[in-house]
């Protein structure tokens, strides 16, 4: 598995096992947007990686150099060893995207957009499994696309992106405007690609969508990667541990929380007492030590740190999107780096 | 792989688009009622004298004017359309370059509006024959060929303008001007140059140079070829009161309308090869 033992990006691993590589990769809008500011990253064939950031972060920005929809600054971009500038029909050959605000002809059925495509790409797609794979009612097919829900709308450009089983599957933001079914759905056709060996790359601002299904995830923060990890990677190295919250029939008088190994922090509220611990051994003995102070402990609760916690942590603290998959929808509106 | 067919592929999918979008029915019919009109004409006042030339030449002045409009209109959206709408980042998410979207867009919008003028002038056809129990077959192609080669010049003025523009009401802006500038002030241009020189504006008589330069513009070329063809020489000759110099030669005029085909087309695709679309 990749995720365990990406191999070495010391720029001796040859092209086959690359999926997608930048160096260097710099984008500026005019004078002072700096959409992209020197991005390597390197994603590695076969692994779902998970391209993380908030809004404006320049996730959407990176996808476009990538697909030759705009000219880099600076740096470069390689999809499977093929440049993303120079070599942008051999790379469009092998890849399937999902766009950030993309757009279908509405005036032609689902049905025929998909054929479009597939004609486009030279593949002979059985344009029916297709509708089939993405859970397009075949009724709806045959409807002109003017009248789809944004759902149905997803859908069917995630067909178009699957046209040819893409070597590399770029999705980004996939799950916008689908109801749950449809994320579960963008997950599942994401592990079933990478289960045959192929590479998904899958950008979003809601870590939660990304982290049930990534091996890996990159975080991208105003333009620069300020992490690259495996989710639980990203946990250990923050060190941002757990909270046990009691709630006792009173706090005793002397407690003496402090003196257990691995607790961080103890603040007492009327009958409840919150104790943020490091290490997961500690959790018992916080229990075990309230009660030998003389305490009944009525309810125990475990937060985990959330995801939301371990993002902001990262991206400095600006406010995670909490919110599910109908959040998405509205940002796309707020397109990245000044695009 | 795919890449022979994609041009062809393009080409069909703006075929079907164009005859979708009514534009297409909007020429045939226009084409059709006008040159059929202008046929009628001598024939309902009759002091007006003519025949059937003289009703092909009323054609071709109102093709003159309707054909850029729309010719314009066909396809001064077909990229800058898709640009807004997003649809070109699935289209060239795909292996088509940017140059094949546009020679794709070009034919097929293209080959709509060539069908549609051709089914305008072959119903006027029909009905000028029935008028005047003749057609002069020749001039008549002739006419028909002309009136194609200007819809191809606007056509690639379009799709320039389309490829050139990043908002829908930008690439408006630039088809209305294009065809105020080239069809209406192109007419008063060589007059304003001759009142320049000369002092004077233009009598009957005028000078070569400003036959040609009322035949720079598009809509002039197709006159001043539509003029030659039913008329011949002769009436330039004496238009100019001599011999025509040699830039005054048809090919040269062929010239001018093909070159306003390429050129724009060549510009945009200049811009939309360099173009960021996000």
């Amino acid at each position: 598995m990749p995720a365990d033992a990406p191999p070495p990006s010391d720029g001796t691993t040859d092209d086959e096992s690359v999926a997608i590589r930048t160096s260097g990769l710099t984008k500026r809008y005019g004078d002072d947007v700096l959409a992209v500011d020197d991005l390597d990253l390197t994603v590695y064939a076969g692994e779902i990686f998970g391209f993380l950031g908030p809004n404006g972060a320049g996730k959407s920005t990176t996808i476009d150099v990538i697909m030759d929809y705009v000219r880099p600054s600076a740096g470069s971009a390689t999809v499977l060893g093929h440049d993303a500038q120079a070599e942008t029909r051999a790379v469009h050959e092998r890849v399937g995207i999902l766009p950030d605000g993309y757009g279908l002809y509405e005036r032609l059925t689902g049905r025929k957009n998909l054929e479009y495509a597939v004609a486009l790409k030279g593949t002979g797609d059985d344009v029916d499994d297709l509708i089939d794979r993405v859970g397009l009612d075949s009724a709806a097919a045959d409807r002109a696309v003017g009248g789809y829900s944004k759902g149905m709308t997803q859908r069917l450009a995630l067909a178009i992106a699957l046209v040819g089983d893409p070597d590399v599957l770029i999705l980004d933001e996939p799950s916008s405007g689908l109801d749950p079914n449809g994320v579960r759905l963008v997950r599942e056709i994401a592990r079933d690609h990478a289960d045959r060996g192929k590479t998904v790359f899958f950008s979003s601002h809601i870590l939660s969508q990304v982290e049930a299904v990534c091996d890996r995830v990159a975080i991208l923060d105003r333009g620069r990667l300020v992490a690259v990890d495996t989710i639980a990677g990203l946990r250990d190295a923050l060190d941002t541990g757990s909270t046990v919250t009691l709630t006792v029939d009173a706090v005793p008088d002397r407690l003496t929380l402090g003196e257990v190994a691995g607790v961080d922090d103890v603040a007492v509220d009327d009958r409840t007492i919150r104790v943020r611990v490091a290490e997961a051994a500690a959790k018992v003995d916080v229990i075990d030590r309230v009660r030998d102070d003389g305490a009944a402990v009525l309810d125990v609760a475990i937060a985990e740190s959330s995801l939301e916690d371990l993002f902001s942590a990262y991206t400095g603290g600006s406010p995670p999107d909490r919110d599910g998959p109908d959040a998405a929808g509205a940002s796309l509106a707020d397109a990245d780096g000044g695009a | 792989m795919a890449a022979s067919g994609i041009r062809p592929t393009i080409a069909r999918k703006e075929f079907g688009d164009a005859l979708r979008s009514r534009v297409v029915w909007g020429i045939v019919a226009v084409i059709a009622v006008m040159s059929s009109l202008s046929a009628a004409l001598p024939l309902l006042v009759p002091e007006a004298g003519g025949g059937p030339e003289a009703a092909i030449g009323g054609a071709s002045q109102f093709a003159g004017l309707l054909v850029p409009i729309m010719a314009l209109l066909a396809a001064y959206l077909t990229v800058v359309g898709e640009r807004e709408s997003g649809s070109l980042k699935v289209l060239l998410g795909l292996p088509p370059s940017r140059g094949e979207v546009l020679v794709g867009k070009f034919l097929g919008r293209g080959g709509a509006v060539v069908l549609g003028i051709a089914s305008g002038f072959a119903i006027s056809g029909v009905v000028t024959a029935a008028l005047y129990a003749e057609l002069p077959v020749v001039a008549f192609l002739a006419t028909t060929a002309l009136t194609v080669l200007l819809a191809v010049s606007f056509l690639g003025i379009a799709v320039g303008i389309s490829a050139v523009t990043a908002t829908r009401s930008r690439a408006m802006t630039l088809a209305i001007t294009a065809y105020l500038g080239l069809t209406l002030l192109w007419d008063l241009a060589p007059n304003g140059v001759h009142l320049l020189v000369t002092g004077d504006l233009p009598g009957t008589a005028v000078p070569a140079w400003f036959l040609l330069v009322r035949g720079l513009s598009p809509t002039g070329a197709y006159n001043a070829l539509v003029q030659r063809t039913l008329l011949g020489g002769a009436a330039t000759d004496a238009a100019l009161g001599g011999p025509s110099p040699a830039y005054l030669d048809p090919a040269v005029f062929l010239a001018v309308l093909l070159a306003w085909a390429a050129v724009p087309l060549v510009v945009g695709y200049g811009a939309f090869r360099r173009a960021d679309l996000s």
